[in-house]
């Protein structure tokens, strides 16, 4: 990556990342901590076992969708059915083109139902926005960009909620998977929900920018672990779970990404659905599958997937599991070695054998 | 950072130490620490030759893969295995117990080496 550091943003708590000498590089845009001196392997065990990190997710993108239309609108342009939600429930769902493919996957908060909220990736921010703002034309809704107001921290581990109970009076046991409260932290107004991206207990807080060092500042006092960009990678890649750019991009509908799960064809029309209907009919183009190598070496992001002598698909995310004790990879293949053949991945010109297996690649403790 | 004065240094941040017709090669502090942690190492053939500058061993950490490459014109005689177990050594020992080959020194030219003194001065000039 080429850009100049006075292209990149940063976000509210890019004071701290220097200040705990997070060794910084370019990301979706901004300048985020990759890692910090401790080092990835031990920022992820500290989230691993029993502990409790932080991670500046700042980045990200919030879209507020208000108004008497917020409802019929989301229903319009996202891919779960938003009518299932109450109030303080989140799930997670997608953005659609009519081709059926992801202009992004987000998560959707219900507030109350003239009011939503959602998390979107960053590198898709000023993509989405322009889509929904396109779309809300009809529908009698506002769609604010909060990013730029917004800081986002996620706090994961085992001792996550302990952690953060000390800063909010609100009863955190009560805050179920996948809900949220709005409500404070350390007295500034936030919205805590019970949600992440590493197969760990935890919450993901959003804050003012304002509010942003101190609560950080609060939870590293508590004991919580500074995490960067390669723990966090790693622990995400662990649990199976999708990224943009990855598994997920405008070349693949929610079949071949096995995300019909999010996916409600039987919720009435909205944007894509002819086309996955229709993709679902015919069958994947390609087929997802989970490997855990069987000789040695690290699966990585392009890396070919052999099979009958000749590539059938690409790695899309891999990694050494230091738990499974072993290089585990995500790719897709082409469909008709879905469940036959031997496989194997290309690393520098060596075929390593791998077998099918499912993901989460290890346990998973959220709290469900 | 530590830079022993004993040994030679390529700019690609490999180590030598080089003992009568023998001669060890690794990778220097510092590149063990712009690495991190280190979580795979591919060590080369016993008896394979090697110019200056093949890429005869890879080091990956969580994010990076990087090609290791000879110092000098020599014969491969063993790769560290207990790296294939314990690639962390690596990062925790890289003139000691990280040691990456052993080698049979073909050629004992390095003049086109720095010693630890170049080396420091390489480093503090990036």
């Amino acid at each position: 990556m080429s850009s100049s550091s006075e292209t990149l943003s940063k976000t509210a708590l890019f004071d701290e990342h220097i200040r705990l000498d997070g060794k910084m590089v370019p990301f979706a845009g901004f300048e985020m901590p990759v890692q910090y001196p401790l080092g990835a392997l031990k920022e992820y065990q500290a989230v691993r076992d029993g502990g409790a990190g932080i991670f500046d997710i700042s980045h990200m993108g919030q879209v507020r969708v208000t108004g008497p239309d917020a409802l019929a609108f989301l229903q319009h342009v996202t891919t779960n059915d938003v009518s299932k939600l109450v109030d303080g429930q989140v799930h997670y769902s997608a953005l659609l083109n009519d081709q059926g493919t992801f202009i992004d996957d987000i998560t959707t908060y219900r507030i109350d139902k003239n009011s939503y909220y959602l998390c979107i990736n960053a590198a898709n921010r000023h993509k989405d926005v322009a889509h929904l703002k396109h779309h809300a034309a009809g529908f009698e809704v506002t769609v604010s960009d909060e990013s730029d107001e917004t800081a986002l921290l996620a706090l994961q581990g085992e001792k996550a909620q302990s952690l953060l109970q000390s800063l909010t009076e609100n009863d955190l046991e009560s805050v179920g998977y996948y809900r949220f409260a709005v409500t404070t932290v350390r007295g500034a107004k936030a919205t805590v929900s019970r949600t992440g991206y590493t197969g760990e207990d935890g919450f993901e807080i959003y804050l003012p920018n304002s509010a942003a060092a101190a609560v950080w500042q609060a939870l590293e006092n508590a004991g919580a672990i500074p995490i960067g960009l390669a723990a966090r990678d790693m622990l995400r890649t662990e649990m199976g779970y999708a990224l943009y750019g990855h598994e997920i991009s405008d070349a693949v509908t929610p079949v071949e990404a096995r995300l019909m799960w999010i996916t409600k064809l039987d919720k009435g029309d909205f944007l894509g659905r002819a086309a996955v209907e229709k993709r679902k009919g015919e069958g994947a183009r390609l087929a997802m599958v989970a490997l855990k190598l069987t000789g040695r070496g690290i699966p990585r992001e392009h890396y070919k997937i052999i099979a009958d002598g000749r590539e059938i698909g690409e790695v899309t995310s891999g990694m050494h599991s230091p738990l499974a004790g072993a290089g585990v990879a995500i790719g897709y293949i082409e469909p008709e070695y879905i469940d036959a053949g031997e496989l194997s991945i290309d690393i520098r010109g060596k075929a390593v054998p791998a077998e099918r297996t499912k993901t989460p690649f290890v346990r998973s403790n959220v709290r469900k | 950072m530590t830079i022993p004065a004993d040994l030679k240094y390529t700019k690609d941040h490999e180590w030598v130490r080089i003992e009568g017709d023998n001669a060890t090669f690794g990778v220097t502090d510092h590149a063990q620490e712009a690495l991190g942690d280190i979580v795979f190492v591919e060590l080369p053939e016993e008896g394979r030759a090697m110019a200056i500058g093949d890429a005869f061993a890879v080091v990956e950490s969580v994010k990076a893969v990087s090609d290791v490459y000879a110092p000098i014109v020599s014969e491969v005689i063993e790769g560290n295995e207990t790296l294939e177990a314990s690639p962390e050594k690596v990062n925790e020992d890289p003139y000691g117990d990280g040691w990456i080959v052993k080698v049979k020194v073909t050629d004992g030219d390095t003049s086109h080496l720095m010693d630890a003194a170049a080396y420091q001065a390489f480093l503090d000039a990036a």
